[in-house]
């Protein structure tokens, strides 16, 4: 039997693993982005390029590349 | 065993011909079992390896031992005390000490109907005058595909209706919550207003909505719940605010679980974008939310509402006691009166 363990106060109940540094980075810097240069697509390319923080490839984001991307971290 | 409930017993332990969240659905895994208390008794969750889950009462038919000590046969539940085989709707299928025993082919253990919905099970938990399930209407946002909801689970010591009534009590957002990251804007002064709906009430500021918790509605239909939005900051991306669905499971007199699932309307790489930051960043924040709310409920005196003086912002309150006082007195005379017939 499961042992019921009282209470449960589990802050992270989303996750299936810690993140990574990368993930992390990404994270915050999609914040900013959100915050300074708005909430379309095409900003959070342009927005993520400016700041140095660059696709799984190396190379600069495009929309594919951020939605693939995005969608494998977030799903 | 059978005495009838009063309806401060009632009252205190939770409201019964009902469903009640009882844990999130992955407590219990494909082959394995779960002790769980609701409404202040005993029960056993068992889950058959093909996820099939069944709730039975967690008292073995013979003299009584706890079944959740038991051993998981696979579609039965065998009592470590004597080895009575219970099935799971409750039927003893074997008594391996004394066979042909007038026990087996019984259905001597009480079970619950079930359901499953947004990673929570839900229980129904009728009288003896009402077992059959109450019809269920499950909150849209957990059903409406375009929307997505994300789980929170925590356990509280402290009543279930303290928890449910911190829920219809928007105001606390400005104070208890006024250094957090979604609700530190608005106006600290309002005025409310109840508005009531065909199952159940709005209690919402009449000046502003939009800007801080402003608004709640207590929906009961066949399960309790309540829905409300807040905003997000700018940083969460687009989608605009969040909302929440709250289900309270009361376990006993005493301690509370408590199920929110935060949701937004929110298709594709938004959709992504917020359950990624929701995973790496913003689960956190909200959980600090949620640990201010437990503290100041934990920290609420026993007879903290007998010593009280209410005023124009908690009539969403008031009102919210007034129901679920009034229905635990009719289910106590219910049974009362079935019991002389
Ligand atoms: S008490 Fe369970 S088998 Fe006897
Ligand atoms: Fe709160």
């Amino acid at each position: 039997m499961t042992t019921t363990d009282w209470p449960y106060l589990d802050v992270h109940q989303s996750r299936t693993h810690e993140p990574t540094p990368y993930e992390f980075k990404l994270a915050a810097t999609l914040e900013e982005v959100f915050t300074k240069d708005g909430h379309e697509l095409a900003d959070v390319v342009r927005g993520l390029n400016a700041r140095q923080v660059h696709a799984p490839d190396g190379g600069p984001w495009t929309e594919e590349s951020f939605r693939a991307e995005i969608h494998r971290l977030g799903a | 065993m059978t005495t009838t409930p009063t309806a401060d017993h009632i009252y205190a332990t939770g409201l019964r011909n009902q469903w009640h969240p009882v844990v999130p659905s992955h407590f219990v895994a494909p082959g394995a079992m779960r002790k769980v208390t609701v409404l202040g008794e005993q029960w056993l969750l068992f889950r058959r390896s093909d996820s099939t889950l069944s709730m039975l009462a967690d008292r073995c038919p013979h003299r009584g031992a706890p079944l959740s000590l038991g051993k998981h046969l696979g579609d039965r539940v065998a009592c470590w005390y004597h080895g009575v085989e219970v099935e799971t709707d409750g039927t003893v299928s074997s008594v391996p000490g004394l066979p042909g025993c007038n026990l087996e082919g019984k259905k001597l253990v009480r079970s619950l109907p079930v359901r499953e919905v947004a990673g929570a099970v839900l229980a129904y938990f009728g009288d003896e005058q009402h077992p059959e399930p109450a019809e269920l209407t499950l909150p849209e946002p957990l059903t409406d595909p375009g929307i997505d909801a994300i789980l929170c689970y925590a356990e509280w010591e402290g009543g279930w209706r303290y928890a449910v009534e911190n829920l219809l009590d928007p105001m606390h957002g400005s104070f208890l919550h006024h250094e957090s990251h979604t609700m530190f804007d608005g106006d600290t002064t309002a005025k409310f207003r109840i508005r009531e709906t065909d199952r159940g009430y709005f209690f919402e500021k009449t000046d502003q909505r939009g800007v801080n918790f402003d608004w709640v509605e207590l929906c009961r239909t066949g399960v309790d719940w309540v829905d409300l939005s807040i905003p997000y900051p700018a940083s969460a991306g687009p989608g605009g605010p969040f909302g929440i669905v709250g289900m309270v499971c009361p376990v006993d007199e005493n301690r509370t679980g408590v199920f929110f699932w935060r949701y937004r309307d929110v298709q594709g790489w938004e959709r992504d974008s917020w359950r990624f930051l929701y995973k790496t960043l913003i689960e956190k924040r909200h959980w600090e939310v949620l640990e201010q709310d437990r503290v100041m409920l934990e920290a609420m005196p026993a007879d903290a509402d007998q010593h009280e003086n209410l005023y124009q912002h908690d009539l969403g309150v008031v009102r919210l006691r007034r129901l679920y006082r009034a229905e635990a007195e009719a289910q106590a005379q219910g049974q009362a009166v079935s019991r002389n017939l």
